[in-house]
């Protein structure tokens, strides 16, 4: 109030004080004291109505007593005095300040403002310093998280980058075969050529065999004809000689390509190893000084530059996002919602009772991933699937199955829609097959047999026809999840045992399930004329490894395991259990420190959320149980 | 509607969900069927026009996935959503069809295909089909070669059906999920 505008000229208040008490004309309301070290209002009213308005410019005589207290002024008390009475009235009050003397106007310059309003005045101050400290907080965890953004941006630009470099790969590859499937038919040709060139030769050569090979041949060959009929085999040697060294040639031009792929993969290492190593370090040093600043006050200041980087890592950790892993992409919360969906449902499914229910008795939950970009489907597809007591996972489209496979997610099944945007399920399976063999099952109405072919051809496993049914969708999953059974299936035959009526399918064109849905099922064991052989081939293969080999398939995910991963696989994932679980041991310790478990419950859960339903790492350690 | 003894007239599957907007183009030709129908009992085949639009088997599965019959909250959200998808893969087919683009075409048959297909729509999928083999400039069962004028035109018309189709079909499905104002 007043009292601020007056105070802060130094002792403004006081001059004030002092002239008032120099005009005598007032005397009898306001004056000096008897001894002059102290001043006397006599009458209380006439000084609030006349004489403060004259000099501070309000009268308000509770305000003038407050500004007097503020510069120690003290109201003299008589109590202690015989008749407990002030010399100057009942009415009078009287206010001494050891430095506020009549005829000394020199130590006025001594009386100041009481330390306690300056430490009022000053805390406002205080209280402003940590808002802005919480602003900086703010701004560097903007930036921070700008920074994760960056960061992630440039992976996936990064990961785009690798992709199309995949995809040309896999271009140059198919081009690579074709080549070679025209040398090899060129060689064919010569070969024949050569062959029926020989025949006629030695016809001709036997009746006259010095000089007919002569001509024809040369002197050797027929020398080499006449003296040894066994060397009659080794004349064809030479064009055979040139058919193989021009498939080593070929076969040099295939070796280039794994180059190429063992590069990209030797980046993507060198790269992710350089950001692995330090963040482990950096919890430790930076978590505790970054999660000072609220608490600590004063200290935050000193944090405020160039430690921005200090509060990137807390940021994104406590998010469960941190730039510098990259798997903690699953942790990233746009990316949740077809989870946490899927997390409902199973819960759904837990409190459920319904007959539509088949617990077909896996010793585990099958992990499934579904890639279709059909919401339809997908969303019943996964219905059945929960069904089936499976867990599901589901992608987009062939890149974001590719994707997910790549960055170390395991399953047990895919079931992959063929024609999908992006990147198309056969493309997506040959891609997964440089890495994986997790069975994959074509999920589509093009079940031509030549479309079917293909299917087997690039790296699927089985073909389940679209629209795909609850039963031949679980013909599937006992089929090629056998492994996963308990030893006594209690299954119904009426599920289990499509094969006789498979016979019935033989036309491979789409068919309405109306009249059969049970049958639906594409049983590749049971080749149809015109399936090609590899499609029965693969599939009897896989299910005489799975029958002779069970735990070749829970085994997969462990690392030094190669079996199958070999080059792309190799790269940023395999070594992640152990340094995934190296990590969660990381942050239970620093919560446990900072007390901080609770600090960010949502975050907290967020993670632990992810956890079962991340196929990823977890998974793989659950594996051996 | 003259459904009053239906078991299952609860408010609160009464909601609006927005998709009437092409509804009553066709409500009159199938009026008088709905008019004396009996309550269908929780059977869609028992609803005019279900038998020969819907397969009974592929769809029955899906309601088997509900959890309560009478709210039948699974499948209803399946196939409303398969309505507004259907809506815009036709609004996507009429511009595609403007701007002759067949491969597009033959994919958003594709597409509308595989959903109709799951959901046991048979007509609806017969025609996707046609659609996605005349994009491809093939005759309707994929087979012989058509030349692109004929594919337009058998396009132009096709698309035509499969609304019609598809209108039927919604139809049958919104008085199966006592939505039909």
């Amino acid at each position: 109030m007043e009292s601020q505008s007056q105070g802060s000229s130094s002792s403004d208040f006081v001059r004030k004080l002092y002239k008032m008490l120099e005009n005598p004309t007032d005397e009898n309301v306001v004056r000096w004291g008897n001894d002059g070290d102290s001043f006397v209002v006599l009458e209380n009213e006439k000084f609030t109505k006349h004489i403060l308005p004259k000099h501070f410019k309000h009268s308000n005589f509770a305000s003038f007593v407050r500004q007097l207290n503020k510069y120690d002024f003290h109201k003299v008390r008589h109590n202690n005095e015989e008749n407990g009475q002030s010399p100057y009235g009942p009415g009078a009050w009287e206010f001494k300040h050891p430095d506020f003397k009549m005829n000394n106007k020199d130590a006025l310059d001594n009386i100041r403002r009481k330390a306690p309003a300056p430490r009022k005045t000053n805390q406002p101050n205080e209280e402003m310093i940590i808002p802005a400290q919480q602003m900086d907080m703010m701004s560097n965890q903007l930036v921070a998280t700008q920074a994760q953004l960056h960061a992630l941006e440039s992976r996936y630009n990064e990961l785009s980058i690798h992709h199309s470099m995949l995809l040309q790969e896999v271009i140059g590859l198919q081009k690579t075969v074709v080549n070679h499937e025209h040398v090899m038919q060129n060689v064919m040709t010569f070969l024949h050529n050569v062959d029926a060139q020989r025949r006629r030769d030695s016809r001709l050569g036997n009746p006259f065999p010095p000089n007919g090979n002569q001509t024809q041949n040369g002197n050797v060959d027929g020398a080499q004809n006449q003296s040894n009929p066994s060397t009659e085999d080794d004349i064809p040697a030479s064009p055979l000689q040139h058919a193989s060294k021009l498939l080593s040639e070929t076969n040099a031009d295939v070796m280039l390509n794994p180059r190429n792929l063992e590069h990209m993969n030797e980046i993507t290492m060198r790269m992710n190893g350089t950001l692995t190593t330090p963040p482990p370090d950096l919890i430790r040093s930076v978590r505790p000084a970054s999660r000072g600043p609220p608490s600590a006050g004063s200290s935050a200041n000193s944090l405020r530059l160039g430690d921005i980087d200090n509060l990137v890592y807390p940021v994104g950790q406590t998010n469960g996002i941190d730039p510098m892993y990259s798997e903690h992409i699953n942790n990233i919360p746009y990316s949740m919602p077809p989870k946490a969906a899927d997390s409902t449902n199973t819960q759904i499914q837990e409190t459920r009772k319904k007959s539509a229910q088949v617990d077909p008795g896996w010793i585990r939950q099958p992990q499934i991933l579904l890639v279709e970009d059909d919401p339809t489907c997908r969303r019943i597809g996964s219905k059945f699937l929960y069904a089936f007591h499976c867990s599901i996972d589901s992608a987009l489209d062939g890149l974001e199955a590719v994707n997910k496979m790549n960055a170390g997610s395991k399953y047990d099944l895919v079931l992959m829609d063929i024609i999908m945007p992006n990147l198309d399920g056969v493309s997506a399976c040959h891609l997964i097959r440089q890495f994986d063999n997790t069975p994959i099952i074509a999920m589509t109405s093009n079940i031509r047999s030549d479309d079917i072919s293909m299917y087997f051809q690039h790296g699927m496993n089985d073909v389940l026809p679209k629209p795909f049914t609850k039963e031949g969708l679980l013909h599937m999953l006992e089929k090629h999840l056998a492994h996963l059974k308990k030893p006594i299936s209690h299954m119904d035959g009426g599920m289990v045992a499509p094969q006789p009526l498979a016979s019935t399918r033989q036309v491979l064109k789409e068919e309405s399930p109306a009249k059969s849905p049970a049958t639906a099922s594409w049983n590749s064991p049971n080749p149809v004329p015109g399936v090609s052989p590899v499609a029965t081939g693969m599939s009897e293969e896989y299910l005489h490894a799975v029958h002779a080999n069970p735990a070749a398939y829970t085994v997969q995910g462990v690392p030094g395991m190669p079996q199958g991963n070999v080059p792309y696989n190799t790269s940023p994932q395999m070594p992640m259990p152990g340094h995934a679980q190296q990590q969660a041991g990381h942050r239970r310790q620093i919560s446990d420190i900072s007390g901080g478990e609770n600090m960010n419950p949502a975050k907290r859960q967020q993670m632990y959320a992810n956890a079962p339903l991340q196929p990823g790492p977890l998974n793989t350690m659950q594996r051996p149980r | 509607m003259a459904r009053a003894d239906s078991v299952k007239d609860d408010a609160g599957d009464r909601s609006d969900h927005g998709h009437d907007r092409d509804r009553d183009r066709d409500h009159d030709r199938h009026h008088h069927d709905h008019e004396d129908h009996e309550d269908h009992g929780g059977d869609i085949m028992k609803i005019p026009g279900a038998k020969d639009s819907i397969d009974e088997a592929t769809f029955e599965q899906i309601l088997e996935m509900d959890d309560d019959e009478d709210e039948r909250e699974f499948s209803k959200s399946i196939v409303y959503d398969f309505f507004a998808q259907a809506e815009s893969t036709f609004e996507k087919m009429d511009s595609n069809l403007e701007k002759k683009d067949l491969k597009t075409l033959s994919e958003l048959g594709h597409f509308l295909k595989g959903s109709s297909a799951t959901l046991g729509l048979s007509k609806v999928k017969d025609s996707c089909e046609k659609i996605q083999n005349y994009g491809q400039k093939k005759d309707d069962k994929g087979e012989k070669d058509i030349t692109e004028e004929e594919a337009l035109k058998k396009l132009e018309t096709t698309i035509k059906q499969t609304k019609q189709e598809f209108h039927d079909v919604e139809k049958v499905l919104r008085k199966f999920y006592n939505d039909e104002q």
